[in-house]
Parts: C-alpha cells; sequence; structure tokens
C-alpha cells in the first residue's frame, strides 16, 4: 500500500515534469499557431498580431505555462487556438472513442500473441515456426498507413464491414443489443489493422522468452516425469517466461495509442487521432499537451500495473 | 414595450405556421415577395447528399473561421448580401436584391429583399447587416474579414437608411467594392446580440452548442454535430430562392458531412459511391478513378486552371544590414536578372505538368492562370525550355563553368543554393526536386530542404533566412485586389521582398503604381489594362518564376443533378441550394 | 556446439554476402539514383527477351528499345522491334566506393537510348533497383546506430536501475516515462529547423535517427531492468555477492548476460522498426531528402492509394526486405542459441 501511494505521487510529478518539458519542447520549433495566416494575402500583420495576443502567445513561456496550470485547475486544459473552446471537452469525447479501440485490440493483440508465441517457441526450427517467422516479417515490412489502406480497401470491395465512423445513422434508437452489436462491427476493421500493426514485435518477444525458459532444466525435469506437453508450457514455462512481458504490457499500451492515430485517420474512427494529427501539424500547442497528458496518464498507469502484475508473479523481486 | 411583445407573439405565430408549411412542402407564404429566382434547371426535391471533409470543422462562428472545412460548412449556412457568382467570376444580387453607387464611387446603398427569415424564423432586416458589419469591423473580435473591409486605411461605415436599406460609405474610390460583400455572412441579431454584449462572442457558435441557438440565411441549417464524425444539415424551410418552376429551394433534404481525415480515404470511400461529391484531390488519384469512371456510377470533370500559382523565388530582401552573410552574399546572383532568367529558362515546366500533375495541370509564366478569363493578359510569352539560351544568359552575366561542369561566379564561387520547400506538401517537393534536377545541368549545386510549414515561414516572413523557395498562393478572388498584399512593395506577403519602406527597385515602384492605380479605377478595361502591365512586370523581371498551376478536378456521383463545379471555391458546392438527387 | 554453430552459418553468411552487395551499391546498380529519365515515370520492370519476334534464340539476353516517339510510358514499354543486347561490366554513370575511389564500371547494362529497370521507376523515372541498393546503405547504417544507441543507454539505465533499486530505480524508471510521454516529434521539427541549410541529406537524416535512437532507450531500459530485478536475487548471484564481489563484477559477470536474451531480441526488433521509423519520418517530411534514397522513402511511396493501386512493382522493395527481415531473425536466433548452449 505504502508503495503504491508512493508510485502515485511520484507518477503526480512526473506528469508535472511532462507537462513542464512538453511546453519548452512545443517551444523549440519555430512558428506558432498563427504563423500561417501570415502568407493570406487578405489578412495584414496586425489582425495576426491581435490573434496572437488574444490568446496569450504574445507572453513568456512560463507565464503562458502558470496561464495553463489555473485552466489544468478549473479543469479546462487550455484554450484551443482552433476551436476556440476548451480543450477538456475536446479531448473527453473522443478519448472515450480511442479508449474503446485501444482497449479492445490490446486485448485481442495479447490474446493472440501469447498462444502464438508460445506454439512459435515449441515448435521452434520446424517449418511451422519458420513460416510464422516469414509471416511476422511480412507484417513488419509492411508500413502500418499501407495496411489500414489495404484493409479499407477490402471493406469497400466487399461491402461486408462499414468504411468509417463508430455509429450508424439511427443508432440512438436501437436497443442494447443493436447498439453492441453496432458498435462491434464498426469497431471490426480498426481493431484487426491496430492488432495487425502491433503484434509482431510482441509475438517476437514471447517466443523469445519462452524459448529461454523451454531450455530450463525444470521444464527438462518436468517432460522427463512425463508432464503433458500442453501442461508444461502453459503451467510451467509460461510463468516463469512471464516477467519480460509482463514489462512489455504496460510499453505496449503505449504503442498502441501511437499506432492508432494513423488508424483513426484512415479508417475514419472518431478518436483522438485525427484531432491530434491535426492540431500537431497546426501547431495548436495546448490540444497537443493535453494529448500528450492524457497518453502519459495512460502510459503510467499502465507501468504501474505491470510493475504490480510483476511483484505478484515473480516472489524473488523485493519492492522496497 | 407593449408593441415589442406583440411583435413577438406576432413573431411566434408565423414560425408555428409556416414550419407547419414546411412541413407540408409547400412554398411559406411570407418568402413569396421578394425571393430570388435561380437560373439552374429545376430537379426534384429531397433526398440527400455525402460529402466528405478533410477534418472536423472547428466552429461554425463566421467571424472567427480560418479553415477551409469550417468554412464550407459555414457556406452552407449563411448568405451574404451580394455575391459572387463561381461561374460568370461576377457579382450578382443576393441578401441585397440591387444596389446603386453615388456618382463618386464611395457610396453604396443596398436594398434588402423584405420579409426574408433566419432559418429559426425569426424576421431578417437592416438591423441585422448592421449588427454584423459592427462584428466584423470590431478590433477586439479580430475577425479575418475586417482586413477586407478597410478601404484606404479606413474601416467602411454601415448607416441605416431604413428597415430593409442600408448605406456603405468608403474613404476612397474602390473598384472591386461591390465583390468585398461576397462571403460576408449576415448573422442573426436576435441570437447573437447578448453574447456580444457580454464580451462571450468568441465562444458563441462552437460546434458544442445545440443546433437551436444557431440560426443563417442559408440554404441549410445544423441538425447535428457528433464529434470526430459528422455534421448533419438539413433544409432551411425559410430559404429565400426558388427555382425557375416556382418551387422553394434547396431541393435536398439534408446535407452530411463525414469527417475523412485522409486524402486516400476520401477518395476510395468515393469510388465505393459512400460519398457524393469528391473535390480538392491529387492528379494521381483523379487518373486511379478515372479508369472506373464507365462502370461506376460517378463521373469526374478536369476544369483546367484553378486561381493557384506555384512559383520559385530567390530571398531578395536587403540583408546587408543584418542577416546570415553566406547568404548576403549569394544575392549578387539572386538579384542579377539574368540569373533569375536562366533558371526561368532552364526550368522544364513540361516536366512538371506530366511527372507532378500527371499533365492535369497548366505551365504558367506569370501568376494570372488560364482559368482567370477575366484578367489573362494574351500577350504574355510562352518560351519553351531552353538550356542554351540558360547558358547564354550565365555567360553574359560573367560566370563561366570548371572542367567538371560546376558553374562558378564571376569571383570563381560556386553556384550553390537551397531551395526551401513545405514538407506537408508534396507536389511542391516533387517540383523543387525537378527544378533541382534542370538546374544541376546548369552547373548549379541545388538542395531541397523540405522544412515544417511554421517553421519554413517563419524563415520567409521573419527571419529571412533562406535563399530560395517553391510556393503557391491561390488567390481567394480572381479580382486582382486580392492581390494587393502579394505585389505592393510595402505587402506583407510581397515575399521576395516583403514590407519595403520604398520600392527597391525601379519595376517593383511601376508595379506599386500600377497597383494602386487600378484599385481606384472603376472601368474594367482601363483596370485590365494596368493588371496587363503588372503581369508583364512578373514576366518579364521574374521577382517570382512562375512554374504551374494545378487544375481543379471534382468528381461527383452520376445520380447528382445540376452539379456544375466552378474553379473558384467552393468548387463542386457553389449551387448547392440546386444540386438534387435523381 | 558444433551443430549450433552451422545453424548460425547460413543467415550469417546471407547477411555477410548482401552487405557486400550493399557496400558495393554503385557496382551493382545499373543507374544513379538520381538520374531521371522523364519519358518513362513508373515504367513497369523492364522485360528480358531470348526470343526476338522472327523467333530467333539469342544466347545474350536483351530488351527493347524506347519507341521513336519514346513519350509515354506505355508506348516506351512495348518499344520499337530495335533490341539491345544486356552487356556485362559495362561503364556508366560513375560513382565512389567507400567515399574514396571513383569508378565506372556496373556489373550490367544495356546501351542508350534503351533502358533497364529490373524492378520498374519511380514516379521521376528513376531505377528502382538502383534505389533499393543505394538505400540500403544508409538505412542499414541509419537503423543499427540508432538500435545501438537505444541499446547501450538502455542497458546502462535499465543494469543500474534494476540493480541498486531504491530511489535511483525510481528516478531513472520515471525518467524513462518522462522520455516515452513527451512530444518528441517536435524536438524532430525543431533540430530539422535549426540544421543550416547546407548540410547534406545523409548527414541531417542520420542526425534525426540518432536522435530518436537517442530518445528511445526507455523501452529496452525497462526491459533490462525487469530481468535484472529478477536476476540479481538468484542463489549463484546472491552467493557471490556473499563472497564479497563487488557490484561492477556482479553486474558484468553475473546479472548483465541473464539480460541476454532480451537483449537480442530487443536489438533484432529495433533495427528494422528503425529503419521503418523512417516512413514515418518521410511521410512527416523528416526522412532521407529528395533525391536521396533509402528504404523508408521507398516504402513511403507505397503510402499513396494511387501508386498501392495502379503500379504492383511498387511493392518490389517491400517484397525484397521480407526475406532480409527473416534471415536477420534466423541469426538473431542462432545467437541466442549460442548463448545458450555457453554455460554460464
Amino acid at each position: 500500500m505504502r508503495y503504491l501511494a508512493r508510485r502515485i505521487v511520484h507518477s503526480t510529478l512526473l506528469l508535472f515534469a511532462v507537462s513542464i518539458f512538453s511546453f519548452a519542447i512545443l517551444q523549440l520549433a519555430p512558428g506558432d499557431f498563427f504563423t500561417p495566416i501570415r502568407l493570406n494575402p487578405q489578412i495584414s500583420a496586425h489582425t495576426v498580431a491581435a490573434l496572437r495576443s488574444q490568446y496569450g502567445l504574445d507572453k513568456p513561456l512560463p507565464i503562458r505555462y502558470e496561464h495553463w496550470l489555473r485552466s489544468v485547475w478549473r479543469g479546462d486544459f487550455g484554450t484551443s487556438f482552433a476551436y476556440g473552446t476548451p480543450v477538456a471537452p475536446l479531448l473527453a469525447v473522443r478519448a472515450r472513442n480511442t479508449l474503446l479501440l485501444t482497449g479492445t485490440s490490446l486485448l485481442l493483440a495479447w490474446l493472440l500473441a501469447i498462444p502464438f508465441g508460445i506454439w512459435s517457441a515449441a515448435r521452434r526450427g520446424k517449418w511451422s515456426d519458420r513460416a510464422g517467422g516469414i509471416l511476422t516479417s511480412s507484417l513488419l515490412t509492411v508500413p502500418d498507413l499501407v495496411l489500414f489502406l489495404a484493409l479499407l480497401l477490402v471493406a469497400v470491395r466487399t461491402g461486408w464491414f462499414p468504411t468509417g465512423g463508430m455509429m450508424s445513422a439511427g443508432f440512438e434508437d436501437l436497443g442494447v443489443a443493436g447498439k453492441v452489436k453496432n458498435l462491434a462491427i464498426h469497431l471490426f476493421l480498426p481493431a484487426l489493422g491496430l492488432v495487425l500493426a502491433t503484434l509482431p514485435p510482441l509475438v517476437r518477444h514471447v517466443r523469445s522468452a519462452m524459448i529461454e525458459v523451454l531450455e530450463a532444466p525444470f521444464v527438462r525435469a518436468a517432460r522427463a516425469h512425463g508432464i503433458p506437453e500442453r501442461r508444461v508450457l502453459l503451467c510451467y514455462a509460461l510463468p516463469v517466461a512471464a516477467n519480460p512481458l509482463i514489462t512489455l504490457f504496460g510499453y505496449s499500451i503505449a504503442a498502441m495509442l501511437s499506432a492508432s492515430l494513423l488508424v483513426e485517420m484512415v479508417l475514419s474512427w472518431p478518436g483522438v487521432g485525427p484531432l491530434l494529427v491535426d492540431a500537431i501539424l497546426a501547431k495548436d500547442v495546448y490540444v497537443v499537451v493535453g494529448a500528450v497528458m492524457l497518453s502519459s496518464v495512460f502510459l503510467v498507469a499502465g507501468n504501474l500495473v505491470a510493475d504490480a502484475l510483476l511483484f505478484a508473479t515473480d516472489p524473488r523481486i523485493r519492492m522496497d | 414595450m407593449r408593441r415589442i411583445r406583440l411583435a413577438k407573439a406576432c413573431v411566434v405565430l408565423i414560425v408555428a405556421i409556416s414550419c407547419a408549411y414546411a412541413g407540408a412542402r409547400a412554398l411559406p407564404s411570407h418568402a413569396s415577395d421578394d425571393r430570388m429566382i435561380a437560373d439552374g434547371t429545376p430537379g426534384h426535391a429531397g433526398g440527400r447528399l455525402v460529402i466528405a471533409l478533410r477534418s472536423e470543422p472547428k466552429t461554425l462562428n463566421p467571424a472567427l473561421a480560418l479553415d477551409e472545412p469550417s468554412r464550407d460548412v459555414i457556406r452552407c449556412l449563411t448568405a451574404d448580401l451580394i455575391h459572387i457568382n463561381r461561374e460568370s467570376l461576377k457579382t450578382e444580387p443576393a441578401l441585397a436584391k440591387s444596389w446603386s453607387v453615388s456618382r463618386d464611387g464611395r457610396q453604396y446603398t443596398l436594398q434588402l429583399r423584405r420579409g426574408l427569415r433566419f432559418s429559426d424564423g425569426e424576421p431578417f432586416n437592416a438591423d441585422d447587416v448592421i449588427f454584423s458589419f459592427q462584428i466584423y469591423l470590431d478590433e477586439k473580435v479580430d475577425s479575418s474579414q475586417r482586413d477586407l473591409l478597410i478601404v484606404g486605411g479606413k474601416p467602411i461605415t454601415v448607416v441605416k437608411v431604413n428597415d430593409f436599406a442600408v448605406r456603405f460609405e468608403l474613404a476612397q474610390p474602390y473598384a472591386a467594392a461591390e465583390r468585398l460583400f461576397d462571403s460576408i455572412a449576415i448573422l442573426p441579431r436576435h441570437l447573437l446580440e447578448s453574447g456580444y454584449r457580454d464580451g462571450t462572442f468568441s465562444r458563441a457558435w462552437s460546434l458544442s452548442m445545440p443546433p437551436s441557438q444557431f440560426a443563417g440565411l442559408g440554404p441549410f441549417r445544423l441538425k447535428e454535430y457528433i464529434a470526430g464524425q459528422r455534421v448533419v444539415l438539413e433544409r432551411n424551410p425559410y430559404y429565400w430562392k426558388a427555382d425557375r418552376a416556382g418551387n422553394q429551394l434547396p431541393y435536398l433534404n439534408e446535407i452530411v458531412f463525414l469527417f475523412v481525415p485522409s486524402e486516400d480515404a476520401q477518395v476510395i470511400r468515393f469510388q465505393s459511391g459512400d460519398t457524393d461529391v469528391l473535390s480538392r484531390f491529387s492528379a494521381d488519384n483523379f487518373a486511379v478513378l478515372q479508369k472506373q469512371q464507365a462502370t461506376k456510377g460517378y463521373h469526374l470533370d478536369d476544369l483546367g486552371a484553378g486561381l493557384e500559382y506555384n512559383f520559385l523565388f530567390f530571398n531578395m530582401n536587403d540583408l546587408a544590414a543584418q542577416g546570415p552573410p553566406e547568404i548576403a552574399k549569394k544575392q549578387v546572383w539572386f538579384q542579377d536578372l539574368r540569373f533569375r532568367q536562366a533558371v526561368s529558362a532552364a526550368i522544364d515546366r513540361a516536366g512538371i505538368v506530366r511527372l507532378v500533375y500527371n499533365g492535369r495541370a497548366t505551365p504558367l509564366w506569370d501568376q494570372v492562370t488560364p482559368g482567370n478569363k477575366l484578367w489573362l493578359d494574351e500577350k504574355i510569352a510562352h518560351p519553351a525550355r531552353s538550356l542554351e539560351q540558360a547558358r547564354q544568359l550565365l555567360e553574359s552575366a560573367g560566370f563561366s563553368w570548371k572542367s567538371d561542369g560546376a558553374l562558378v561566379d564571376p569571383h570563381g564561387n560556386s553556384v550553390e543554393f537551397s531551395i526551401l520547400t513545405s514538407s506537408s506538401n508534396a507536389q511542391r517537393t516533387k517540383i523543387a526536386t525537378i527544378v533541382q534536377d534542370d538546374l544541376s545541368q546548369l552547373g548549379m549545386t541545388v538542395q531541397v530542404v523540405p522544412l515544417e510549414f511554421h517553421a519554413l515561414v517563419d524563415r520567409l516572413t521573419n527571419t529571412y533566412n533562406y535563399e530560395a523557395a517553391v510556393m503557391g498562393l491561390v488567390s481567394g478572388d480572381a479580382d486582382p485586389t486580392s492581390e494587393m498584399n502579394v505585389w505592393l512593395s510595402s505587402g506583407e506577403t510581397h515575399l521576395w521582398h516583403p514590407r519595403q519602406e520604398k520600392p527597391a527597385t525601379a519595376w517593383e515602384s511601376e508595379m506599386d503604381r500600377l497597383m494602386q492605380q487600378q484599385l481606384v479605377t472603376l472601368d474594367y478595361a482601363k483596370r485590365k489594362n494596368l493588371y496587363d502591365r503588372v503581369q508583364e512586370i512578373v514576366a518579364e523581371d521574374l521577382p517570382i518564376i512562375c512554374l504551374v498551376s494545378p487544375n481543379i478536378l471534382v468528381g461527383a456521383a452520376n445520380r447528382v443533378g445540376n452539379f456544375r463545379p466552378a474553379i473558384l471555391v467552393p468548387y463542386a458546392l457553389w449551387n448547392i441550394e440546386q444540386l438534387y438527387v435523381q | 556446439m558444433l551443430t549450433q554453430r552451422r545453424k548460425l552459418a547460413w543467415p550469417v553468411v546471407a547477411l555477410a554476402a548482401f552487405c557486400c552487395v550493399v557496400l558495393f551499391a554503385g557496382f551493382f546498380a545499373p543507374y544513379d539514383f538520381a538520374t531521371q529519365d522523364r519519358d518513362t515515370p513508373f515504367a513497369p520492370p523492364t522485360a528480358i527477351h531470348f526470343v526476338d519476334a522472327g523467333g530467333t534464340f539469342h544466347i545474350r539476353p536483351f530488351v527493347y528499345g524506347p519507341g521513336d516517339s519514346g513519350q509515354s510510358a506505355e508506348s516506351s514499354a512495348q518499344g520499337s522491334d530495335q533490341p539491345y543486347p544486356l552487356r556485362w561490366f559495362v561503364l556508366g554513370a560513375p560513382y565512389k566506393i567507400a567515399c574514396v575511389f571513383t569508378s565506372r564500371a556496373h556489373l550490367f547494362g544495356v546501351a542508350r537510348p534503351a533502358r533497364i529497370f529490373l524492378m520498374g521507376s519511380d514516379g521521376y523515372g528513376r531505377d528502382q533497383l538502383s534505389r533499393f541498393l543505394y538505400g540500403s546503405q544508409i538505412s542499414l547504417l541509419a537503423g543499427l546506430i540508432a538500435a545501438i544507441l537505444s541499446v547501450a543507454i538502455g542497458i546502462l539505465a535499465g543494469g543500474i536501475a534494476g540493480y541498486y533499486g531504491g530511489w535511483i530505480d525510481e528516478l531513472l524508471m520515471r525518467g524513462g516515462e518522462l522520455f516515452l510521454a513527451l512530444p518528441w516529434l517536435y524536438l524532430l521539427f525543431a533540430v530539422r529547423a535549426a540544421l543550416p541549410l547546407h548540410i547534406s541529406q545523409w548527414q541531417v537524416f542520420l542526425l534525426l535517427i540518432s536522435v530518436m535512437g537517442l530518445i528511445g532507450w526507455a523501452r529496452p531500459a525497462r526491459l533490462i531492468r525487469g530481468v535484472v530485478l529478477s536476476a540479481k536475487e538468484r542463489n549463484f548471484v546472491l552467493a557471490a555477492r556473499g563472497f564479497g564481489a563487488s557490484d561492477a563484477y556482479l553486474l558484468r559477470r553475473h546479472v548483465l548476460p541473464q539480460t541476454y536474451a532480451v537483449l537480442l531480441t530487443q536489438i533484432t526488433l529495433l533495427i528494422p522498426q528503425y529503419v521503418l521509423a523512417e516512413v514515418t519520418l518521410t511521410f512527416l517530411g523528416l526522412g532521407v531528402g529528395e533525391p536521396m534514397p533509402s528504404w523508408g522513402a521507398l516504402l513511403s511511396s507505397l503510402q499513396q492509394y494511387s501508386v498501392l493501386s495502379s503500379y504492383w512493382w511498387m511493392f518490389l522493395p517491400a517484397l525484397l526486405l521480407i526475406p532480409l527481415f527473416v534471415v536477420f531473425y534466423a541469426a538473431a536466433d542462432a545467437l541466442q542459441e549460442l548463448h545458450k548452449s555457453v554455460p554460464l
């Protein structure tokens, strides 16, 4: 418990550090949100300057940071330059959708990676392992964007899946079962894309961790005792191999969140992705900082869970 | 007090009645007196159109919207006093049914249509016009329209003549005065005034507000907004246009704007019939779509050159005082007309058209594109690419070649410079890559440096730390007044040497004079002569080396009727009130 | 032992052969990577013939030259009937070997005006095969540098954090999270914007990818820390500590060797990841600038729907990378096994 409390305090400090550094880094790249307007022949420099001062961009960095902290306290997380509205509500609606997508995909990816990795490790060197290796390498060489475009093409050509969005028109009128079904069918393609994009590294990690363990004397001993192979793999080897995998779990959340940006762009999933990419390119800084804070929270939480799991599964590890 | 209450009661009654009428699809009786008759072929009422937007609209507040998707949606929701017809590129009556100009050209009296209603049923009159211009001209609002409404250094003043007439007064005669009113949306005073008085106008009409808070004079009104997914507009039953058969416009019941962030995804979804209209897409995708044009139910149009011109220019700022010395040294070349002429002669414009735009672009030698038929100077020469001539020009300017073919200037420095482009614009980077290859054949060593757009603009307009750049500008209107800031030497977007206190060269001072003169000349033929001369200067003195203008490409499902795309934004949707589905 | 050595052999030989080809890219590539042939953008792979139109068989393979008009890709693909034989060891565009020697010898080529595009040409009419070979140089180098940087810092930070624990661990791990969370894209934008305009595209790119490598230490560090946490409590480590072994000795001799498997998997995954990260960089305009080729640039052209749907040969570079990665993983796998068989 004390460990948990300490971790939470540390994580809060970390979030502060993230916000300060984000502000500093965003400051580094030249130009701000209103810079491109200077190229509009119909808008004068005077107007651009007025807009900048209206949004406080003419003030020094520390003062802007202080303003931002105040707005965080109010629950606004700053004002988006592009939307002219507080950032928090903008992000909140979309974060929910992104979470639904990444959560589902994370679950699916691990549910696929673990059996696939174990199977591949157990058949190491056999042709089926090799085929698996070729499959994961080819998935790695296909750029994510190409993968997602291909999925979109499949959806468009077959007509089996909706080609974008999260809900059909008239969603509100459906019953609970209908709503779930409608969501699931919209979720299928983006989730598949995300799983395919994040699966290869996971499989390789599971495979290598299992191989490491399968050579250990206790596994040989277990096999010699005539314990069925399946039981050896799942009940003896897997828990021992879990250490790096659990650590990886915390990070796979971060990887998933960044991969979801592209999937949401191509398959029009109404998540944080399109908003964030727009904001990054336009330098809508408070939206970017808001999204960074959001993903940091997930990252920190994921690592906290991972550390707790590590502690729980590996009795050798002492936390204090 | 009492009269006001009575009036309100009347309004409520009228709203109720007209709503009932609208439901029955009959003409609301009140709209009959002053409706405008649109000239398209009569179509069928009903149906809906699905259109993809590249990103979400950011706000529906016309005074604050800066991005194209927001403006696309706002155009469907609002109306202006005088409108530029996208097809003829000339002005036509809109909310103002007629107008008169005083003899000195400084006073415009506009007669407004009577009996018009906002999409929530509230009546429209001169007070709404006065209120709207008050907002656009308010310094605290920082609307992007404000700068347009400053003529001769002074804001336009607006006076109410009576309930259905307003008078605009300009500080000086202004050739394009009528065109000023285009896209300046008239706002409903009854909905926005209280927010404006409280100082909360900057948050008004953000998308998070409920649809009942919005009203406009456009053909459609807001029905629903789902964050990240779509905006749905519905037919405005009070709209003030009718077709020749007397049917109330618009025809469509609904417009759905889907948010599809990537161009390729938009193309794929258009191809599959998910969306009905497609504009702003690349020539490469045009070629892909074209293959299936016959079998799928859509057709594509190549409208020819739009109003965008892409060009290469050199840094001609006065860097002697401050600024990087190594760039200042190279400016000796850049300021030599023969050097610029040689570069222009060496560039393979036809190659750019073919490789970058698949042939769907027009090579340019000055800033006015062939699409702008009103202002194009036909006399400008179109010399073919000639490396031979380029070499001669360089030789006459004292340049020579080393044994390995590298070009050196009269002082023996080898000719090396970099061309900046925007990293987010693949086409311009491609243009720069071709220019690089062309110039390497003259022995110049050129680097293409793609920079993130903000960093690029910062260098071009702030630090002047660059040597050359490939850029593009899109004229907001066909009229040269929209380009004042580009050609005046004091202008902000006089890119190669902005904000000069007095013109640095003789041809820049001539250009200043011509631009100022055309601004106050009211006769079109005389203005055309003046602007022709500006084009000649651009072609001869090469402040910018114009390269290419991409064609405007649009596509629509075959079932969309009255589809008459134009080269001015919003290319395919300018007559949205007349679009119908078969 | 021996069988394991043999298992290691074939992937290593294959990799070495590939590196050789890449090192002498200029020799194996028929053209310079930047030469544009504006009449043949997106030309399909050139067909190599043995039998001519008259039905006569030729020992020496040949290609057909461009048609007389030679304007569009379609006409030049069929071309005239004029055959141009394929020649070995021809003189062509000059190139440098190891940045020092200049040579003009190429393995194969055809006489102009015919062209040989074994993997087709790109949107500027540049030979894809030449671009792939030259691109391998920079991409492999970039991937290697970035992966080594990440893993080196990762070992250091992860080892120390896991071994000493306590506040050091907390500091390093929270620092790692900080690194993962920050919007580095802007740092890359800023670095790119701040660089002088005249530094070469290769240098810019290597610098950017090195920055990425430096930033990317957090994940390997965390993985290594997890293993170290567990490894340092093992009985033999405890025993060694009981005998008074120093921390440095323990780390080097007993703890870090246990992280070998994780480390190897990390490196083998990171190299392709950094190679492919360039696709994203190119997408943002931060990749290797034109006209320099790289794998990332080759792959990123696939991201356009028009290319994806119209020109199948643009997939060839991606297809070539698959066996390469497979061999790469096989080598890593064999290394892991080799390590296993060496007693700790």
